[in-house]
């Protein structure tokens, strides 16, 4: 009874990410299709419940929920006339794109059931982030420490790119 | 902890990197409020320092003490990084040497530029290093990441931005291919470590899974040696790009790539099978994947070439055809072909960067790319015309030019592991080379200038940038004894773990 409410829960989170994600890219106005993407992201950060990654799924909300799509909106919002544009591009080459993109969907369920995956037995999820703490300080330093300069680079060049336009005035 | 600690010794070329940009950085900063005379000379000064600094740590690491993994199984100190440590550290330099006489980066402020290069330089040295998945992509999205940013560099600049955006979105697709390839595979495996995905996948067969992954790692790679059918930014970008900059991708990324080439597929595919030489493991044929890409690249690199009339344009598609040649190497399946691809890349800096020296020196004069506009160099400037003679027949190959050297490597190692056919395809393709090559030098030797022009002059620093990158080419030959030690230090690399 509590796996069929389980799996029942699942598949109503995957509809609700699918159907939400298909509403970004085909939606017309931008603050629907922005709003569209918080349940997606949402509805991600419950699979990662699902799989036993409590630290994940918090930092899914915190950034992408509550990070990224706050400025996200805010940068609409704050646009002059967003509302009325029309961002959808036009679709050119439908069927090839279809075609391709459903190649490329059956091959990946082929690959996906044909491969022995090497799946871990997880028993019973507990907290993680507190081995997540100490790999980020012992094993994983060296990445932990990459993952900063890149992100010094990127605040670097986003600053960079900021500037130059504004100082040009076009 | 102790581990990082104990760490830190092998990885001293990084820090002194890494505390240079922290310079550059605040002085950048401090300069921006209160201008001095002459803080681009300080900034450039203080970058210069950092690499020569890299350099010489590097050097001295080169062959001593033993193979040795690093932050906890994150790096590997061996022979690959020890040699291609010093061809990143170089290939800086010289670029940074080329931005000072760029007339594209004239009057533009360096700040950020220099310190995008320290970066991308120690990032290059975390790519040749890295032998776990997570490191491997991190490394490679630093570089991709500051490769952008130079490429953007001049915002004013139609081309420049056209090339910046460009780049990204064929970064971005073809890194977002690769690491949906290593999850793939960490999936299949059940670690990150290649020495562990190796050991995984000795224990049984994977089939089209695997080979899937190694279509999509081969994207996320190929897409940084710019090996065809992912070479589709490489002519834009080169074009758009300032042209230190061009010099830089068509050298640094492109070596860094194929040290993480040989640490995915020789280290995390395949087992050592005995004298140097390396076995697939697993099931996927993944040499015979590599021999497709390599064909096709330099058949494609050259012919395309052959059409160019953009020296930028056409040096773009000769570095695409000379990663086919390494990639022939590739093929090789034994640490003969390793040896062959350092041994090429370190000439292939010198030969490389030299001719986009002379094409950086010529456009201060001429303020032109087209071919046509370097009509009459031999008469305006024989000094120019004779070092462009030099990296091209390098570039072509022909001795007693250290490019020969390098071919003479490649094919060796290639007819030694019974590939013939292969080294039959290569040296066709070398013999086109040879065509668009000479077509440079026929149109600086042979044809006439509209008008009278005027001799050409140069500064005591271009012709010390000329000196230092011609005289490797020309003692090729002498090459032999530090080349040896280079090989020889580079047959450590499949024996650690």
């Amino acid at each position: 009874m509590e796996s069929m409410a389980s799996a029942a829960i699942f598949y109503g989170v995957a509809a609700l990410v699918l159907g939400s994600a298909l509403y970004v890219v085909v939606g017309k106005n931008l603050v629907h299709s922005a709003f569209a993407l918080v349940a997606a992201f949402f509805g991600v950060a419950v699979f990662y419940v699902y799989l036993g990654a409590d630290f994940l799924a918090g930092a899914q909300v915190l950034i992408y929920v509550g990070g990224i799509l706050t400025l996200l909106l805010f940068g609409v919002m704050l646009t002059n006339r967003i509302y009325n544009l029309n961002l959808r591009s036009g679709a050119i080459q439908v069927v090839p794109g279809a075609l391709s993109a459903g190649l490329v969907f059956a091959l990946l369920v082929w690959i996906i059931q044909s491969v022995e995956w090497g799946a871990m037995d997880s028993g019973d999820p507990g907290p993680t982030s507190e081995a997540i703490g100490r790999l980020l300080m012992g094993d994983y330093l060296l990445p932990f420490e990459i993952a900063s300069v890149l992100l010094l680079i990127a605040l670097m060049g986003a600053a960079m790119l900021v500037r130059r336009r504004g100082k040009s005035g076009s | 902890m102790s581990d990082a600690l104990q760490s830190l010794p092998r990885f001293l070329p990084e820090l002194i990197l890494m505390g240079a940009l922290a310079v550059v950085i605040v002085a950048d900063l401090l300069t921006q409020r209160r201008p001095l005379k002459n803080s681009t000379d300080l900034l450039n000064g203080i970058t210069l320092v950092g690499l020569l600094g890299a350099l010489v740590t590097s050097w001295q690491a080169l062959g001593a003490g033993e193979a040795q993994s690093l932050f906890a199984s994150m790096l590997a100190d061996d022979g690959l990084l020890g040699v291609f440590r010093p061809i990143f550290c170089l290939t800086s330099i010289v670029v940074l040497l080329l931005s000072m006489r760029s007339k594209e980066l004239e009057g533009v402020r360096l700040g950020e530029m220099l310190a995008l290069l320290l970066t991308v330089t120690a990032a290059l040295m975390w790519m040749a290093g890295s032998v776990n998945l997570v490191m491997i992509y991190l490394s490679l999205e630093t570089v991709s990441v500051a490769s952008y940013l130079m490429v953007g560099y001049l915002s004013s600049d139609r081309l420049s931005n056209e090339a910046s955006l460009k780049y990204i979105l064929f970064g971005a697709v073809s890194t977002g291919a690769m690491l949906f390839g290593l999850s793939l595979l960490y999936g299949m495996t059940g670690t990150l470590d290649l020495y562990g995905v190796r050991a995984a996948l000795a224990e049984g067969t994977f089939g089209p899974g695997l080979l899937f992954v190694l279509i999509l790692v081969a994207a996320g790679i190929g897409f940084k040696i710019a090996a065809a059918p992912f070479h589709f930014w490489c002519p834009d970008v080169y074009t758009g790009a300032p042209t230190p900059v061009t010099a830089f991708l068509s050298v640094g990324p492109k070596a860094a790539g194929f040290a993480i080439l040989i640490r995915f597929f020789y280290l995390g595919l395949a087992e050592p099978a005995g004298g140097g030489a390396i076995a697939p493991v697993g099931g996927a044929d993944w040499q015979m994947l590599l021999m497709i890409l390599a064909v096709i690249t330099m058949t494609l690199g050259n012919v395309a070439a052959l059409l160019q009339t953009n020296v930028k344009r056409l040096l773009a598609y000769s570095s695409i055809a000379h990663a086919g040649t390494m990639l022939m190497a590739a093929c090789v399946l034994s640490v003969e072909g390793v040896q062959a691809i350092a041994a090429y890349l370190a000439i292939y800096l010198f030969m490389n960067l030299g001719a986009f020296a002379v094409v950086i020196l010529a456009h201060r004069v001429t303020g032109s790319f087209e071919i046509g506009s370097y009509a009459g160099f031999w008469k305006r400037s024989p000094l120019l015309t004779v070092a462009m003679g030099i990296f091209l027949f390098s570039l072509m190959g022909i001795p007693p030019f250290a490019g020969f050297l390098a071919k003479w490597y490649v094919f060796a190692a290639v007819i030694n592991a019974g590939l013939g056919w292969l080294a039959v395809i290569g040296v066709l393709n070398a013999a086109v080379a040879a065509f668009y090559y000479v077509k440079i030098l026929r149109v600086m030797v042979i044809d006439e200038d509209a008008g009278p022009a005027p001799a050409l002059a140069f500064s005591r620093l271009d012709l010390a940038l000329l000196v230092l990158l011609v005289v490797p080419n020309i003692l090729g030959l002498l090459f032999w004894g530090s080349l040896d030690r280079v090989t020889e230090y580079s047959q450590t690399l499949l024996e650690l773990g």
